[in-house]
């Protein structure tokens, strides 16, 4: 569900990158002249500003569907973290359970990398014969069969 | 399978049943025939329990222990000989053979006569030992008969035996009886745990030779003195042979048997020799202290199937075994010693569980043990395993194999039962459905590509 909440964010994310275009164009020039006097007085003030920027040019230079991936992500972190939580606090009995549920966001984590890799622009060089879409469909693929895995190991 | 096999063991015992459990062909070797007479009342209550009895000097051309590799006799009662060694039909090996052959052997003895080499032989290779020389004659100054031996001490007259250790059967307790020993060759045991005494002479015994050292007895040449020294021992050998040494023949004839005898200083008392030669010889012939093996049963619990091949690790599973015991002519319901205890071994090479077994049932004839287990969570080639050695009565070895198979896939407790397994279930959940959603929203973005 956060996925959907988060995947709904495009609209102000997309203003956002209209109205980081100009401070983005002020701020890439703006970098370099502040570092220098910044080191003496006022690191702070500098680190905040490296984040802002960070944030601003990832918000503005990035597509769409890479951040759904990136938000899909953190979510299937998250999910795979409170198993593991609970795996410690808890105890592993019964473990395969264990196994297939923490597994399966592993799983799920490393698949959804590698569609993030091939669909990235600026990775086309490195996959010329690989598509979005055919990207896109490996990853269905490929992550049906480590659900089905998954949910038979479970039991 | 089973009852072919209790059919043919009820004809076989039907066969035998007025007498021993291993036959009826009693051979008795003795110096001259005529000598049988003075053993005439021991020798007719053999006669009359059903024994064929044969005798045979060992001179005897046609004396023979085999023929044709099958044994000629069953049981063999050896009486005092004088000849010095029994002849090429009864060499050491020869009798060793026929124990082997589960053949029964009762050796009498005497110290009027010296032991024949052949038996000397026979009983070292048994971890017996008997006195050099070949003779030697035990005295008591303390426990000797003062009607027949007032001067030369040599008839010893001892309380009947009472049990040897806890946890063997009382074959040969007589209570408050007296056992008249007269001329008895006493023997030394081995260590050897097939060996078991029954009679020891008392601590004041010693054995000495009286030929050569009537005078003086050097203690460097005493042969053995007091409880070292026993007058009646029994051996059972692995095939549940019996062999048993009695230091006493006389105590087997006529005017022994129930001869009036006192002890130093104490009033003039029946012997009690006849009950005591008619439990030894029923002992050593098998008529006493045999048990059988009647049926072995497992099953799961839960389940009517006999003896099924194969079980699955931590099934519940009951084993019983029936035994019987045969006290003289016929078989009962075999009763626990005290203080004994039948157990059961479920082992693959290393027992896993060794349980007692306990009373569950008796029949008419049998006496059903039984125990109830889980099997270990270990799966493999299992015996169920009565080994039951115990001395004076014959080997139990009764050994059942059986597979154990671990949990098939679908036998494990599935996971939305473990309460345990809900978080990781939920986990899986969320997600596939974080997948579902993703896809969703992916197909309905745009394209990177046609973003202009």
């Amino acid at each position: 569900m956060p996925a959907k909440k988060n995947a709904a964010q495009p609209a102000p994310s997309a203003a956002a990158t209209t109205q980081a275009s100009t401070t983005a164009t002020g701020s890439v020039p703006a970098s370099s002249p502040v570092a220098a006097p910044a080191a003496k007085n006022a690191p702070a003030a500098n680190w905040d500003k490296v984040l802002q920027n960070i944030y601003q040019y990832y918000m503005k230079e990035t597509p769409q569907r890479t951040k759904l991936i990136d938000v899909f992500l953190v979510f299937i972190a998250v999910v795979g973290a409170l198993q593991f939580l609970y795996c410690i606090l808890a105890g592993n009995y019964p473990f395969n359970a264990f196994l297939s549920g923490f597994g399966a966001t592993v799983g799920q984590f490393v698949l959804t990398i590698s569609l993030r890799i091939q669909t990235t622009a600026a990775n086309k060089s490195e996959f010329p014969e690989v598509s979005p879409e055919r990207a896109f469909a490996d990853y269905v693929v490929c992550s049906l069969i480590l659900h089905f895995f998954c949910v038979n190991f479970i039991n | 399978m089973w009852s072919i096999l209790s059919v043919a063991a009820a004809l076989f015992a039907a066969a035998v049943s007025a007498v021993s459990t291993s036959g009826n062909r009693l051979l008795v070797v003795l110096d001259d025939v005529a000598e049988k007479e003075a053993y005439g009342q021991f020798l007719g209550d053999l006669t009359a329990r059903g024994y064929e009895v044969s005798y045979e000097t060992p001179r005897s051309e046609g004396l023979t222990l085999f023929h044709l590799g099958e044994r000629t006799y069953d049981h063999l009662l050896f009486l005092p000989s004088k000849v010095k060694g029994l002849g090429p039909n009864l060499t050491p090996n020869r009798l060793v053979d026929f124990v082997n052959a589960n053949g029964n052997i009762l050796v009498a003895l005497s110290s009027k006569v010296p032991t024949s080499t052949s038996l000397v032989s026979l009983l070292s290779e048994l971890d017996i030992s008997l006195p050099v020389e070949r003779t030697g004659t035990v005295v008591d100054h303390f426990n000797y008969d003062t009607i027949s031996a007032a001067e030369s001490h040599d008839v010893l007259v001892l309380d009947a035996p009472s049990n040897i250790r806890p946890g063997l059967k009382s074959y040969f307790e007589l209570h408050g009886g007296v056992l008249a020993f007269p001329h008895a060759v006493g023997h030394v045991l081995g260590s050897g745990p097939l060996l078991t005494p029954i009679v020891r002479a008392p601590a004041t015994a010693y054995s000495y030779n009286p030929k050569e050292q009537a005078e003086v007895l050097d203690a460097d040449e005493l042969f053995a003195a007091g409880q070292q020294l026993a007058l009646v021992s029994v051996m059972q050998a692995r095939n549940s042979a019996r062999v048993t040494v009695l230091g006493s023949a006389e105590m087997l004839q006529d005017k022994w048997l129930d001869a009036k005898v006192a002890k130093l200083g104490g009033k003039s008392t029946k012997t009690e020799n006849k009950e005591f030669a008619r439990r030894v010889a029923g002992w050593t012939f098998q008529e006493i202290g045999v048990l059988r093996v009647n049926s072995v049963e497992h099953h799961l619990q839960g389940s009517e199937e006999l003896n099924p091949g194969i079980y699955r690790v931590k099934n519940d599973v009951s084993y019983t075994i029936s035994l019987s015991e045969y006290v003289w002519d016929k078989w009962v319901p075999f009763v626990l010693p005290e203080d004994d205890l039948l157990q059961l071994e479920f082992s693959m090479l290393s027992p896993f569980h060794r349980l007692n077994l306990e009373l569950t049932g008796t029949t008419d004839d049998a006496a059903i043990y039984g125990v109830s287990f889980t099997l270990p969570d270990q799966h493999g080639i299992f015996n169920f395993l009565v080994n039951y050695k115990r001395s004076l009565l014959t080997n139990v070895e009764e050994k059942n194999t059986v597979s154990v198979r671990h949990f098939a896939h679908d036998e494990w407790p599935r996971s939305f039962v473990i309460s345990g397994a809900w978080p990781w279930i939920s986990g899986i959940g969320a997600t596939v459905t974080g997948f579902l959603g993703f896809c969703a929203i992916w197909m309905y973005s745009k394209p990177v590509g046609k973003k202009n």
